[in-house]
């Protein structure tokens, strides 16, 4: 039985990986994957904590999370496709009009 | 059944009809609507006269028509009427003199060719509604509303003229002089309200009724912690402050002279019956509760004995016709005052209804005299009207006599009893009624003199001027209501002749005393003269002798100052002797300087008081509000500029907090 801390620190470690993509790219592309690295570093502590007390809650709970991200990777697209359509790149900061 | 007390309340309804129509469609109505007006006060009077007949069988009447803000657990405010012997007589005064100063408007205002007839007759309608209203008040917060409408008519009428210089400053001075004393009169409503719970007039749940078991200790009431006396005290010298503003009493009569600006008729209006009569009517129906208050009681009869004087000495200087008959009035009024906190509900009561009947009858023949001197007011461009215009002549002699207290015109009953209560209950143990009572007796010989001054100059000696020579003719429109009210005038004192009664031992012709008694209990004048705090004396002889001392007296005064008149201005080529008066002369043509004084006071103390309290508001009040704006506008303007655009940095502001909250809760919660 691996120990919970294993499961722990993966699941920190891969969020953290998610963070460092949100804050050092550009590349809107690749924000969209380190959220996803987000979500799932969440799932795994769901699903691991699940299987620690026996119970299936959690697990549902990650489901609902993948369709989630089905569901936002869908609307993150195809935001992207209109930030590519209006300024012909899909560099997050070149597009700053909305700003005060 | 439907008696004739149902009806009450269209008595002052048709005059607010003719308002309507006056106002809506006068424009294109023959006679700019005055047949309306007419037709309603006629309306008005005829229904007066039946109440008034009505009730000398019958019973009073009192009903609430209307509530219009329902008290929870609290007092309710109504509309209500309350037909008693006081105000039935004074509806019958007031809807009588309103008819007849319409059809003399007729002549003053119509013949004359003026423009804007329209506005007048709605405000003469609008004016007549509030006064009758307010006399048939059953309520105080009632009478308070109506009596600031009477304010607000008589406003726009002593401004009709508003495209001269005069009546608007005229007009603004009478609304803010009256307002000034309304003002207290509000705190004194609320003050009632707040004591009493109730503001009605009349039956055992009005406030006078209370009051006076209050002082027995059979109810208790608010008093704020006062004694119930002082506090009784209280409340009634502010409602005073009203009476005293509208009914011109000293130190608010200014405004008075001034509203001579108006067109005569209107004068005849506020003098006579409404706007100035309102005042001492507000004393006499609530005298219930002023007869509680031995010091409120004597404030008035010296106010009123010190205002009569006053008023009185002023007159005697004045060149222009109405200038003296506004003297008059205020002084006249002082009378009403003094009988009033002299005891003599009942003479005081007399006396305003005399004084109704002759001042309405000086005002109008003076509007008569103006006509044909073509709005000339200066009586000493006038003389030997009395050939030119005898039925003018004659009316307004009659009331001229009936003014200076002349056996046997009207008022020369009137005052008699009037200082005739004062002396009797100044005798009875209060030096300061006797004060008043000599002040009273000096202001008869005043009143004689300018009164018959006035009369000399206008009517005797030869022609002044070219306009005097030849005078403009005045139409029946114009005589009609002089011969009317000039007959009243003569009668009128028949109605109370109590020193006959005294003197000769005829019993019941007291009518006016009998009258006054039929009205609700705690409302009659013979409950007054119970709960007043006056013991009665008489000079040595007794009763008798002391009513034919008291009426030669004020006789021979009044006698003696028309003789002093005769001697000085009954002569062809009458001359100003006010020259002789030295000094005085100036402090009177002044009015003893109230008016400086009074602008001073605005001046000098008001209006800096104001400007601090502006600096106040302006500095410290909305100091703080723009202040919480600006702040926020600030910061919002510095906090704004993290906004970038980039999402970046959002993204990265988020982790910050994030950590940070993760920090500050892992700190808080003891983690490391």
């Amino acid at each position: 039985m691996v120990p919970p801390q294993w499961y722990l620190l993966l699941a920190a470690a891969v969020f953290c990986i998610g963070v460092f993509g949100v804050l050092t790219r550009r590349n809107a592309l690749i924000f969209l994957m380190s959220v996803e690295l987000m979500l799932n570093a969440a799932n795994i502590n769901l699903v691991y904590f699940s299987q620690y007390w026996g119970n299936v809650t959690g697990q549902t709970f990650s489901l609902f999370t993948l369709a989630l991200a089905a569901a936002e990777v869908a609307i993150g697209i195809g935001i992207i496709l209109v930030l590519y359509r209006n300024f012909d790149d899909v560099d997050v900061t070149k597009a700053v009009t909305m700003r005060w | 059944m439907a008696g004739i007390f149902d009806f009450a309340p269209a008595i002052a309804l048709l005059p607010l009809f003719s308002f309507l129509i006056a106002l809506l469609a006068g424009r294109r109505m023959p006679k700019g609507g005055a047949l309306a007006g007419i037709a309603a006060t006629a309306g008005s009077l005829l229904l007066s006269l039946a109440t008034m007949l009505s009730l000398a069988g019958g019973e009073p009447y009192h009903a609430t028509l209307y509530v219009w803000a329902q008290g929870v657990e609290a007092v309710d405010l109504t509309l209500g009427v309350l037909i008693d012997p006081l105000s039935a007589m004074m509806l019958v005064i007031v809807s009588l003199v309103a008819f007849l100063v319409h059809v003399f408007s007729l002549g003053y205002m119509n013949d004359e060719g003026e423009t804007g007839l329209a506005r007048y007759y709605a405000g003469l309608g609008l004016f007549t509604f509030s006064m009758l209203s307010f006399v048939m008040a059953d309520n105080l917060l009632m009478a308070f509303m109506f009596f600031e409408l009477v304010g607000l008519c008589s406003f726009l009428l002593i401004g009709f003229w508003f495209r001269e210089r005069g009546p608007p400053s005229a007009a603004k001075k009478a609304f803010l002089v009256t307002r000034f004393g309304d003002y207290f009169f509000l705190i004194g409503v609320v003050a009632i309200f707040a004591t009493f719970g109730t503001a009605q007039f009349a039956g055992s749940e009005s406030f006078p009724h209370i009051a006076e078991q209050a002082l027995h200790g059979e109810a208790s009431v608010n008093t704020l912690g006062f004694e119930p006396q002082t506090w009784f005290t209280i409340v009634g010298l502010l409602v005073l402050g009203g009476v005293i503003g509208k009914s011109a009493q000293f130190p608010l009569h200014t405004w008075l002279p001034d509203a001579m600006e108006g067109p005569t008729p209107v004068s005849a209006l506020i003098h006579a019956a409404t706007m100035v009569a309102a005042g001492v009517y507000l004393v006499a129906r609530m005298y219930g509760f002023y007869a509680l208050s031995p010091t409120a009681l004597a404030i008035i009869a010296f106010v009123g004995g010190f205002t009569a004087l006053v008023a009185a000495t002023m007159g005697v200087v004045k060149r222009e016709i109405k200038q003296v008959l506004a003297y008059s009035t205020i002084s006249q009024y002082g009378y009403m005052m003094l009988g009033l906190g002299a005891g003599g509900y009942v003479a005081a009561t007399f006396h305003l209804m005399t004084h109704a009947f002759f001042k309405a009858l000086l005002f109008l023949g003076a509007g008569s005299v103006i006509i044909a001197m073509h709005h000339n007011e200066n009586m000493w461009d006038m003389g030997g009207l009395k050939e030119r215009m005898p039925v003018t002549y004659y009316t307004f002699l009659a009331g001229s006599l009936a003014l200076a207290g002349i056996f046997p015109f009207a008022g020369f009953w009137s005052k008699d009893e009037v200082l005739y209560e004062t002396l009797i209950h100044g005798l009875g143990g209060s030096p300061l009624l006797l004060a008043a009572y000599a002040m009273g007796l000096l202001a008869v010989f005043f009143t004689g003199f300018y009164t018959f001054r006035m009369v000399f100059l206008t009517f005797h000696g030869e022609p002044r001027t070219d306009t005097a020579r030849d005078p403009h003719g005045v139409r029946w429109n114009v005589k009609a209501p002089l011969v009317v009210l000039g007959t009243l005038a003569v009668v009128a004192g028949v109605v109370n002749m109590v020193p006959v009664e005294k003197l000769l031992g005829i019993g019941g012709i007291d009518f006016l005393h009998q009258w006054l008694d039929g009205s609700f209990e705690g409302l009659t004048a013979h409950h007054y003269e119970e709960v007043l705090p006056y013991g009665s004396a008489y000079l040595g002889g007794g009763e008798t002798a002391t009513v034919a001392i008291g009426a030669a007296v004020s006789l021979g005064l009044a006698l003696a100052g028309a003789l002093l008149a005769w001697r000085l201005y009954n002569v062809p080529e009458p001359v100003e002797h006010t020259d002789r008066l030295g000094g005085v002369k100036t402090l009177l043509y002044n009015n003893y300087y109230q008016d400086e004084y009074q602008v001073w006071l605005a001046e000098s103390v008001t209006y800096p008081l104001s400007r601090a309290a502006d600096k106040f508001d302006q500095g410290i009040v909305d100091g703080i509000v723009n202040g919480v704006s600006s702040v926020s506008l600030l910061s919002g303007s510095r906090i704004k500029r993290i906004q970038t655009g980039v999402v970046g940095t959002y993204a990265t502001l988020l982790t910050l907090g994030l950590t940070a909250l993760l920090v500050v809760v892992g700190l808080l919660g003891g983690w490391f």
